[in-house]
């Protein structure tokens, strides 16, 4: 046992020997049009699209392979994946295709779930599918790779080089600690875009508008998948929890199932984590213990667990994207729409390229020519989408009691109406009736149904 | 079922020796913190405290998963969270096996 263990705990073998410390070789290393800091989603994308357009990109990615720092698994839309990769469900390897797209409305001993099932779903040119996030991450970065970008793996961006307030190049830390120069650098690092915030280009992320989620990937034979899920061969659902999972406090959780695994998450607000004291990984095995989540886990073995964090401030949260020489892109641009996260961050590396393209054209790396991606961003469903959503965040902080009541509330109205009662159906209504208006006053209940209508017609 | 230590085991890391990426800045202002969210919010516990007010609190930045909520958390901004050198760190190799290659 102890032998295994150390078999599991031993470190990847790098390349360079125990790296000692150096003084940074301050010649460049090289000088690029683009510079891409991350090989996600975004930056991956981006790199694709500007080096099939001609330029010299240069993607730095600090994890030993792209995905190494993302865990499990996703859905992506394949109508917004085929406009920018044409027919990529032959290429990416996707686990399953969703045909079933499921609520639950979660409390301690009862689920009421709304479920839409349908063949419709899985009619080309398809609506969804899961995929594992290394398997995208690393065709798309093949993808840039044959397009001509150069990937450099294991290379971590510690700052950014300034020539005045442009942009000029990047610092790579230890074990390399090389410069590299370029025209534009986009930052495609993630959620925690520490090196915007380090070179003042954004403000410190309020913990309001971040969230925090943890993960773990559930292993069962496929089979076993879809008679639990009562799915046909291939096909996947995507089941959002609300109430029970986050414990009485705004929050979500899902269930998403791949080709032979599943992965259960929940999360909520960073400043909600910090202020209520719930440990995540005590939520994740208190969801695992739901009576009705329970029998779906059952047997399975937990392969693997991991965290992220997810901007999930929506339209006011999204920071200045354009500066002299640098955009940035994906969820270092806080660009995530409810369950929409990679799709943004692939159509904003689409756009950041266009943008890019333009500017070396026109020899010009300013701000004002680079506000082409934001222009492009502008004008598509992205932001039109994230404006449309704007004031979901602020509502959820609003009414902080918002998912938990109301799916309390559903649900004892639920089970009310499935009860048989020896009373007169009239009385029946009434006695539900008292029941709600004794969990909440009529008066808020319209003051919050005014409020979130107001939300969602905007 | 599975707890924490298990949870961690399932994870795959290349800590670096000679580097910690997460630090905190001044333990003295840790003791007048009341809250402490860092010793709940981290989704792989990598701050420690034994309650003792003599004892610092630990910080075990080699199970780190790197997801920067502690950063965000810290009351008092005293979480100096930087991302791990190139190649080191947290690596998610749920896919396939490192160790038949």
């Amino acid at each position: 046992m102890l032998n295994k263990r150390y078999i599991v705990k031993k470190p990847y073998k790098l390349k360079q020997a125990d790296h000692v410390l150096q003084e940074a070789d301050t010649r460049p290393a090289g000088k690029f049009d683009v510079i891409i800091v991350g090989a996600g989603p975004a930056g991956s994308t981006a790199a694709y699209f500007m080096a099939q357009q001609g330029l010299h990109v240069l993607l730095l990615e600090r994890g030993p392979y792209p995905g190494a720092k993302s865990c499990g698994g996703a859905s992506i839309i394949a109508e917004h994946t085929h406009k920018l990769f044409p027919n990529f469900w032959d290429e990416l390897q996707w686990e399953r295709m969703v045909t079933d797209q499921s609520f639950w409305w979660m409390t301690k001993d009862s689920v009421l779930s709304t479920r839409f099932q349908s063949k419709r779903l899985s009619a080309a040119p398809y609506n969804r599918f899961t995929i594992k996030r290394v398997h995208l991450y690393k065709w798309l970065a093949q993808k840039a790779i044959a397009a001509g970008a150069i990937l450099e793996n294991s290379h971590h961006v510690s700052e950014l080089l300034f020539n005045g307030n442009q942009a000029i190049g990047v610092k790579t830390s230890e074990p390399q600690n090389k410069y590299y120069l370029a025209d534009i650098i986009v930052l495609a690092d993630g959620a925690n875009s520490l090196l915007a915030e380090k070179a003042n280009l954004i403000q410190r992320v309020s913990p309001l508008n971040m969230s925090l989620y943890v993960k773990e990937t559930i292993v069962l034979p496929s089979v076993t998948i879809e008679e639990r899920f009562n799915l046909s061969p291939g096909e996947g659902a995507i089941i959002g929890l609300y109430g029970y999972p986050t414990a009485g406090i705004n929050g979500t959780a899902s269930i998403q199932t791949f080709k032979d695994s599943i992965s259960l998450n929940v999360g909520m607000s960073v400043a909600s984590f910090a202020q209520s004291g719930n440990k995540p990984y005590e939520l994740l095995e208190r969801l695992k213990r739901h009576p009705y989540i329970q029998p779906l886990l059952m047997d399975g073995d937990v392969k693997e667990y991991g965290s992220a964090l997810i901007p999930e401030g929506g339209y006011h949260a999204i920071p200045k994207l354009v500066h002299p020489g640098v955009m940035l892109i994906g969820d270092a641009a806080s660009l995530v729409n409810g369950v929409h996260g990679i799709n943004l961050a692939m159509w904003s590396g689409y756009f950041s390229a266009e943008a890019a393209f333009a500017a070396k054209i026109a020899r010009d790396f300013s701000e004002k020519k680079l506000h082409l991606y934001q222009t492009l961003l502008n004008e598509s469903f992205v932001m039109q989408d994230l404006k449309a959503n704007a004031d979901v965040a602020q509502m959820q902080i609003n009414i902080p009691y918002l998912f938990d009541l109301y799916t309390r509330m559903a649900n004892e109205t639920a089970f009310q109406i499935a009860k048989v009662y020896t009373m007169p159906k009239l009385a029946k209504r009434k006695f539900i009736l008292q029941k709600l208006i004794s969990m909440q006053p009529i008066g808020k209940l319209i003051k919050d149904g005014w409020r979130v209508l107001r939300v969602m017609i905007r | 079922m599975s707890t924490l230590q298990e949870k961690i085991d399932s994870i795959h890391f290349a800590p670096d020796n000679s580097w910690q990426h997460v630090i905190i800045s001044e333990q003295n202002i840790c003791k007048d913190c009341q809250e402490k969210p860092c010793l709940t919010i981290c989704p792989t516990a990598v701050f420690l405290w034994n309650y003792a007010e003599s004892v610092p609190i630990k910080v075990l930045y080699k199970q780190c998963v790197e997801c920067g909520a502690c950063r965000l958390a810290c009351p008092h901004n005293n979480i100096e969270f930087l991302y791990p050198h190139g190649g080191y760190g947290v690596m998610y190799t749920e896919e396939f096996n490192l160790f038949s290659e």
